[in-house]
């Protein structure tokens, strides 16, 4: 086995320009599918955190007529037991009940349509992380005459309002009449939707509530759970535990972005795949040449008593060695493009328009040390596969022609 | 002495192209230990097919080879492989060392194959590079050695592993005169000193000078068996 790795190892410098070739080949495959993996799993998770997480959470829970009449008056009976409730359960990270309904918002120049949503504060600052989304102003700490009000940065131009200004907003209280009351603006908050960021204002609850003519009314509960993954089951168990009540998942309420995601993630892997069989062929191809150059001298090989199997284990060894070198190199060098990358950020061209789907401009790759294994293992596995035919060409080789070969 | 090759009736047609060939037809020749043969014979004449047939790098149409009391015309092609890695000796007319590997350890290469204790197999290995006069260049690689140098290696490659018999396929065609003289010297004096056999196909007269046995092939059947008295 030393010397069969030994002549192995010499043999792929023998012709050092091609195996350089191939072997920068292999890095920049390599390169290409850390990148387009860590690019995957950045949209996936900033997404998540971003659109998913920080504006609509894992599981939402409504009133059945809600979803049709977003009003106060189809809110979940005991809504704050079953939030208590909820808090209890296994596998639930965040429970926050809020008190959503659909509205007008109008400032002095002009209006539109809202969802408002009265939140507590607490509560929505651990799930939706709202406070770490303002980008101007202050998160419900103003203890001015009217109640506050954070609006989308977006809603804020549309409405030509800023922090400070008055706006009044009008919707249905418990039994249908309609209330109009004024907030001052205390802050601006900004999130990669810009539909979100125009359509949503957050009040808090009590405020809310007392309007509508209830103080404990919940319209919405939004529960983060431990781990995203489980989002399926847990709705299924939640659904037949509380038949009565609409529960949906993030994949039911945005069907766009899961749809996006998944053909995003069917695009990368297809990508990464491209890749890997794209190297594998250049890989095929260096060691077919390797081996017809070679036809007299594996011949000879065979002729005084070398068994096919080493043979065909010497060509698999140097396929094997060229993908641990490539292989190797590839990965140390994504390891610090992708720790460069996830610095500075990597800008999506077109990114504005993305903003509307609720998909971040930027975003900042980053891998697990699994997926380097992986795509290392990933690699050698699919070189190994591509040095079976040049193998199997150089034993099938007749020894008494090959040594007289040209 | 001792038969250590015995051919009978061997017949080989080559029936993979147009028109069959026969290149051998009912050879039947002995060949003893320590003999020093020159197989002649114009081009076409079965030189190498005999020499590819008692070598088993071929299997013959008809006929046996009985090597050591085996008959390898018989023999499954797996077992072929060690009974030639232990019993025969080859030398190429194009030297065919191993390029990346070198001098030394091309002369090794067989043993190693053999599984010999290393350091038997390196006392081996520089004793015949001294024997055939390369004692300088063990570690030197085949490209960097003049064609004689390299047939040299490869001789003491073929002879290295104590073979049987060594069958050397026109191995002086590719070097000039003085070169060819050297390695003819180097092997006579290997094929008295080691008692080796010695079966050389060739139309080199300067061989044929040399060998004790000189069999003419013509249309692959046995046409003279001559014996001579050399020194």
């Amino acid at each position: 086995m030393k010397t069969l790795t030994k002549i192995s190892w010499r043999n792929i410098w023998r012709n050092r320009t091609r195996t350089l070739i191939i072997i920068t080949a292999l890095v920049l495959g390599i390169m290409g599918g850390v990148f387009s993996a860590a690019l995957r799993l950045a949209a996936e998770e900033q997404q998540f955190e971003d659109a998913i997480e920080n504006m609509i959470s894992h599981i939402q829970i409504h009133h059945p007529e809600f979803l049709a009449n977003p009003e106060a008056r189809h809110r979940i009976p005991d809504g704050m037991d079953l939030k208590q409730e909820l808090t209890q359960r296994d596998g639930i990270k965040t429970v926050s009940a809020r008190t959503v309904m659909d509205g007008m918002a109008a400032s002095a120049n002009m209006n539109t349509g809202v969802r408002i949503k009265g939140v507590d504060k607490k509560a929505e600052a651990s799930i939706t992380k709202l406070d770490e989304l303002i980008v101007e102003g202050t998160y419900f700490t103003e203890d001015w005459r009217l109640p506050s009000v954070i609006i989308g940065r977006a809603l804020a131009r549309e409405l030509l309002v800023d922090v400070g200004s008055r706006i009044v907003l009008t919707f249905q209280d418990i039994d249908g009449g309609i209330i109009s009351a004024s907030f001052r603006v205390e802050a601006l908050y900004a999130v990669t939707s810009r539909r979100f960021e125009e359509r949503t204002v957050f009040v808090t609850a009590n405020v809310l509530n007392e309007l509508v003519g209830e103080n404990t009314a919940v319209t919405e509960i939004a529960i983060l759970l431990d781990n995203v993954d489980d989002y399926r089951e847990v709705t299924k168990e939640l659904r037949e535990t509380y038949p009565g009540l609409e529960i949906r998942h993030w994949a039911d309420m945005d069907p766009a972005l899961h749809y996006a995601l998944e053909v995003l993630d069917q695009l990368l892997i297809w990508l990464v795949g491209i890749i890997i069989l794209g190297v594998s062929f250049g890989l095929l191809n260096t060691i077919l040449m390797s081996i017809l150059e070679r036809v007299r001298e594996l011949g000879v090989l065979l002729a005084v008593g070398m068994k096919r199997i080493r043979v065909f284990a010497m060509v698999v060894l140097e396929t094997t060695m060229i993908s641990i070198i490539g292989g190797v190199t590839g990965l140390i060098l994504s390891f610090f493009m992708i720790r460069i990358l996830n610095n500075r950020g990597v800008n999506i061209p077109g990114g504005e328009g993305l903003e509307d789907f609720g998909f971040s401009a930027v975003l900042y790759p980053s891998l697990d040390t699994v997926f380097y294994f992986e795509i290392g293992v990933l690699v050698i596995l699919f070189a190994i596969l591509a040095s079976i035919y040049p193998a199997w060409k150089a034993i099938r080789l007749a020894p008494a022609e090959s040594v007289r070969a040209e | 002495m001792k038969t250590v090759i015995k051919t009978s009736d061997l017949s080989k047609v080559y029936t993979n192209i147009a028109v069959p060939v026969h290149a051998l037809k009912n050879v039947n020749l002995e060949f003893r230990e320590g003999e020093f043969t020159a197989i002649v014979g114009p081009s076409g004449s079965g030189k190498t097919t005999f020499l590819n047939v008692i070598g088993g790098l071929d299997k013959p149409t008809d006929g046996h080879v009985v090597i050591d009391g085996v008959d390898i015309a018989t023999m499954k092609e797996s077992k072929l492989f060690d009974f030639r890695l232990r019993h025969i000796g080859f030398v190429f007319q194009a030297y065919n060392l191993i390029p990346v590997l070198t001098a030394v350890e091309n002369v090794s290469f067989i043993m190693l194959l053999q599984n010999q204790p290393k350091k038997e197999m390196e006392r081996r290995a520089k004793e015949m590079l001294e024997q055939v006069g390369l004692s300088d260049k063990l570690d030197v690689r085949p490209s960097k050695l003049s064609g004689g140098q390299q047939q040299r290696v490869a001789v003491a490659r073929a002879l290295a592993s104590r073979p049987d018999f060594v069958l050397a396929d026109e191995p002086t065609a590719n070097l000039d005169t003085e070169s060819a003289f050297n390695l003819l010297d180097i092997m006579a004096r290997l094929n008295k000193e080691e008692n080796i056999t010695l079966i050389f196909s060739t139309h080199d007269q300067r061989v044929i000078d040399r060998a004790r046995r000189v069999i003419t092939l013509v249309d692959g059947a046995v046409d003279k068996d001559e014996h001579f008295e050399r020194d």
